[in-house]
């Protein structure tokens, strides 16, 4: 028969079998959702037993899937495949969309985790429809300041105020930073246009160190969104301002220390709190989170931190976990996986450009998932 | 000759296959309401997930149009300081949307034109699916090569060189950064260069044998008969190419916002980076927190892009229609349908 | 010739006389010399533009085979992700994904993209402009609304899944095939329409054997030009399909896609991450010309078997 005369029937019937596709669709439970095995986990005190990191790997079977923060996706898709290899019965999946998907995708719990450079506020949390969330630290990166300045020393020391008049606009001439470099090379201040953990940190140091920013921007909140967006010229991406400032003479920008060190750059050393001028490297970097003494979701902020080794640009990325899990077995899974790799994942940490959390960050993940409970409200883990 | 493009339709026979057909169906059932039901579903499909779509972007922008009220479409962006403002982004659109068509549409044009009617064989046919491969490359690989390979190639050369051009000099003014507003017009006019070649080739290609044939029956050279029948008579398609073209280039986020240097300061020259709806919207939305009034305010800015490009269109229909004069009055075809009806 | 107008779509009558018109004026005005020095020089310019066309295509497609090529091997073709510095990586689930995803969104899009233009060509008055009008604002929204849009409504709904990121992509593919289909069933010649309605036929009668079958190249040419632009969206997919480092059994569940492999590797700092990156643009390319030509395959020999 012709196709015309068919026609009208192939229309219907695709249109049906769409609308058929799309009925069972719902009626399948959703895919996001965490199934696992048949629990075995009875009225127990304590299913999961001790959490005990290092050695204990074997968890119920369960699938997950967490999303958010880009930047943590390198680091925790290797600690995933790791587990995976000692304990095939958890299986992760991780979707990278950024932080702002993480936290809405938690709060409508849609996904196990949710992954975020900054932690949820009390108004984010509040949003949540699951109870209150538990959020867990679980790796350690770093901003540097990348430059590429024909003529200019390696590791160029730079105060707050300093990088204040490059991101205002004020200074436009590299000679009047660092008297060293000859006169004409205009200064391209590179910022990044996507809101971002490492416009954040940078954004703190600024408020913190240079009163010409704070009054500049008229506020003493860091935010995610680079403030002063109408200076210089902004790039997508951490992958954006790293190919700029390669390839632009007198471009200095941010980017996390990870793509500053796979792509050797030339990077400044900042002056920290304690007047120390500090080049970023793994070691300074973990300086910074050692110092976090009093750590909390609350109280994250590790820029400035002092000391003399410490690099002042650092945070701490945040895996965001329901305190209630429906699903013991998934409680369990997902406690000993982020347990273990607070503590035995961060070995993967240096190779990828991150610094391995102290022990001072690890306590708190641990104390923090101490507290994940089963759908009862019981303990799901006793110490 | 046989370099005259032939009817792509070759309906020749198929009035003949119709009367077959009708004859069959008068023995048949009619089915002509199966088929009316079918169009009616399809039509009352698209315009519902039209509406769902305005409704939840209306929805979603609600708070950030009551915060800012009318002034959202000149005020600046500044979320610190709690500012939602398009007024920026919106020039920057329109600019990049300008630059892209003055490059492309005389470029595309141009090229369907010498493929449609000039070219011979061996020439059109290759080409002409060269050049459509250009629509399959994804928008962040033309991005990406944007950034490494056109940014450093305008700033070092293209730039330059433009500000050295006598008259159009001035409008190039200010450092050649290479990301730039003329940046982001260039890749865009790259990405809507093939729907402008392909569906002005197409609308060109259906211009009647006869009429073409005519003309060269008047002794007319290829080009005039392209110039003095093909394009007019094209003129429907290839105006349906560029609004197709130009909705592209207004909405086109991710590649433009690694071209265009992202500055929200006024632009004042075009080698001035600065940021279009697109690209503000792309930048903005990854880390806007849910329910605040930074995510409802990107939300307005879609609403604020939107509207722009229903501005633009119906502002293009009406330049069209005056132009075109009274509508034409009813001819016989149309006295016959209006007599069997629209049920049919 | 006679100046009626008719109201139908095609090239009117009048508009032909007034360029036959032109042309015999010229004819008078001019000599056959300058007439061709003239052509010569504009057809010069057309192929000059060609050229001007073909530089990005071949500099672009040129850019991505030599960073791409290194890349591919059969591994890298049906292997899985692995994480960054382990090897045997390779992007089999988004080569799968892609084309799933495509194939539900042109099932979904194509149809109802098809049945609207017939509305609208059939049946001229308000909600028939509306209808086009729609579809031409539609173009103009960005890919990332239309992800969002199907976030809050397919995937609120349903869940994160390949079945979400069709609906994203027939979304945006709809006003393109829309208004092309439309075009391309108007510029059907009116006296293929005259001869239809002459032979006693209705209206659907001669649009379904006549008008459908002379569009078929314009239809065919307008959804392909759809496809490719759906085929490498990332945005529209960031936030429905999920991504995955499995094979997905079922279209209901969170899939992979090249575009949005494309995007997590390539804005990644390591050497491996780049270098996939670019060759899942290679392979998403080089899948997108054989749906073309294929495509046109099947479009030549409905073609052929019309005549």
């Amino acid at each position: 028969m012709p196709l015309r005369r068919r026609l009208p029937a192939l229309v219907l019937v695709a249109v049906v079998a769409v609308g058929a596709a799309a009925c069972s669709s719902s009626s399948s439970s959703s895919s996001a959702s965490t199934a696992s095995a048949a629990s075995t986990a009875g009225a127990s005190s304590a299913p999961g037993g001790t959490l005990g990191g290092t050695a204990d790997t074997t968890t119920p079977a369960a699938s997950l899937t967490g999303a958010g923060a880009s930047s943590a996706q390198p680091f925790l898709t290797r600690a995933f495949y790791d587990y995976n290899r000692t304990n095939p019965k958890l299986t992760v999946n991780y979707s990278a969309a950024g932080s702002a998907v993480g936290i809405s995708d938690i709060q409508a719990g849609t996904v196990t985790f949710g992954q975020s450079e900054i932690p949820m506020s009390a108004s984010d949390q509040a949003k949540a429809t699951g109870g209150p969330i538990l959020q867990v630290p679980i790796d350690l990166g770093g901003v540097a300041i990348s430059y590429n300045v024909p003529g200019a020393p390696t590791n160029l020391q730079l105060d707050g105020n300093q990088l204040a008049d490059i991101y205002l606009g004020t200074v436009t001439d590299w000679h009047q930073i660092d008297s060293s470099i000859p006169a004409g090379t205009t200064i391209v201040p590179v910022h990044r246009a996507d809101s971002s953990g490492p416009g954040y940190d940078l954004d703190q140091y600024l408020i913190d160190t240079s009163p010409a920013w704070v009054t500049a921007i008229g506020t003493t909140t860091a935010s995610k969104t680079w403030p002063k967006a109408n200076v210089g010229v902004g790039q997508q991406l951490n992958s954006g301002v790293a190919t700029y400032v390669k390839q632009t003479p007198g471009a200095i920008g941010f980017v996390e220390y990870a793509y500053a060190l796979q792509n050797g750059f030339t990077n400044a050393a900042l002056r920290n709190t304690s007047g120390s001028y500090v080049a970023p490297s793994i070691a300074s970097i973990a300086a910074a989170g050692s110092h976090a003494t009093d750590l909390s979701s609350a109280n994250f902020n590790i820029v400035d931190a002092p000391g003399n080794a410490t690099y002042p640009l650092a945070n701490f990325s945040w895996s965001l976990i329901y305190q209630k899990q429906k699903s013991t077995d998934t409680g369990i899974a997902l406690g000993k996986l982020l347990d273990w790799i607070a503590t035995t994942g961060q070995r993967n940490a240096q190779p990828l450009g991150y610094a391995p959390m102290p022990a001072n960050a690890q306590a708190v993940a641990h104390t923090a998932l101490l507290q994940l409970q089963g759908a009862d409200g019981s303990a799901l883990f006793a110490s | 000759m046989s370099t005259i493009a032939p009817a792509a339709n070759g309906a020749s026979w198929a009035p003949v296959d119709g009367v077959a057909a009708t004859l069959a169906d008068r023995r048949a059932r009619p089915g002509g309401r199966l088929y009316a039901a079918v169009r009616w579903g399809g039509a009352a499909l698209f315009a519902g997930v039209f509406a769902l779509l305005i409704f939840v972007l209306l929805h979603e922008s609600s708070s950030a149009f009551a915060h800012m009220g009318i002034t959202i479409l000149w005020r600046g962006w500044n979320p610190a300081k709690n500012q939602y403002g398009a007024g920026v982004f919106a020039v920057g659109t329109l600019l990049t949307t300008l630059v892209a068509l003055v490059i492309a549409v005389p470029i595309g044009l141009g090229t369907a034109t010498f493929l449609a009617e000039l070219a011979p064989r061996w020439v059109a046919a290759p080409c002409t699916v060269l050049v459509e491969f250009l629509a399959a490359v994804p928008s962040i690989v033309v991005g990406l090569w944007g950034l490494i390979v056109l940014t450093p190639l305008f700033a070092r050369h293209v730039e330059p060189f433009l500000k050295d051009v006598p008259v159009l000099g001035a409008l190039f003014h200010g450092p050649p950064l290479g990301a730039s507003i003329l940046l982001a017009g260039v890749v865009l006019a790259i990405m809507i260069l093939p729907t402008i070649v392909a569906l002005s080739r197409v609308a060109m290609s259906g211009v009647a044998l006869a009429d073409r044939e005519a003309g060269m029956a008047l002794a007319a050279t290829r080009w005039q008969v392209a110039r003095r029948v093909v394009l007019p008579g094209a003129r429907r398609g290839i105006r349906a190419a560029v609004t197709l073209a130009m909705g592209r280039a207004l909405g086109e986020a991710i590649a433009v916002a690694m071209v265009v240097g992202n500055n929200t300061a006024f632009p004042h020259s075009l080698l001035a980076p600065g940021a279009t709806l697109g690209s503000a919207i792309v930048n903005s939305f990854s880390e806007a927190n849910p329910g605040t009034l930074e995510k409802s305010g990107v939300v307005a800015l879609v609403v604020v892009l939107l509207g722009i490009s229903v501005l633009v269109n119906a502002g293009g229909q009406i330049l069209l229609r005056a132009r075109k004069g009274a509508p034409p009055p009813r001819g016989p075809v149309e006295e016959i349908l209006a007599v069997t009806g629209p049920a049919s | 010739m006679t100046d009626t107008t008719l109201s139908l779509e095609g090239t009117p009558p009048a508009t032909v006389a007034a360029g036959h018109r032109e042309l015999v004026r010229d004819g008078v005005q001019r000599r056959l010399g300058r007439r061709r020095r003239v052509g010569n020089v504009a057809t010069s310019l057309c192929a000059a533009a060609l050229c001007v066309s073909l530089v990005p295509l071949i500099a672009l497609v040129a850019y991505v085979v030599s960073r791409g090529l290194p890349a591919l091997s059969v591994g890298f073709l049906v292997h899985t992700p692995t994480p960054e510095g382990i090897p045997g990586n390779g992007i089999g689930n988004a080569i799968v994904g892609t084309l799933v995803i495509v194939a539900i969104a042109m099932a979904m899009a194509v149809p109802v993209g098809l049945a609207t233009a017939l509305f609208v060509v059939e049946r001229p008055g308000t909600l028939s402009t509306a209808l086009r009008f729609g579809a031409d604002v539609l173009t103009g929204a960005p890919s990332i609304a239309i992800g969002v849009f199907a976030y809050a409504t397919f995937v609120i709904a349903f869940g994160y899944s390949g079945l979400a990121g069709s609906f994203a992509l027939a979304v945006l593919m709809l006003p393109i095939m829309l208004r092309a289909d439309e075009e391309a069933m108007a510029t059907v010649p009116d006296d293929l329409w005259e001869a239809g309605l002459a032979l006693g036929s209705r209206r659907a009668r001669v649009v379904r054997s006549v008008v459908l079958r002379s569009a078929v190249p314009g239809i065919v040419t307008g959804n392909l030009l759809a496809m490719a632009r759906a085929i490498g969206e990332t945005a529209p997919l960031i936030f429905t399909i999920f991504g995955s480092q499995f094979y997905a059994l079922r279209p209901t569940s969170p899939m992979a896609a090249m575009p949005l492999t494309i995007y997590t590797n390539a804005t990644q700092p390591y050497a491996d991450a780049q270098r996939t990156a670019w060759g899942t643009a290679l392979v998403l390319m080089v899948l997108v010309v054989m749906l073309s030509v294929a495509a046109r395959a099947v479009a030549a020999h409905l073609n052929r078997k019309a005549r």
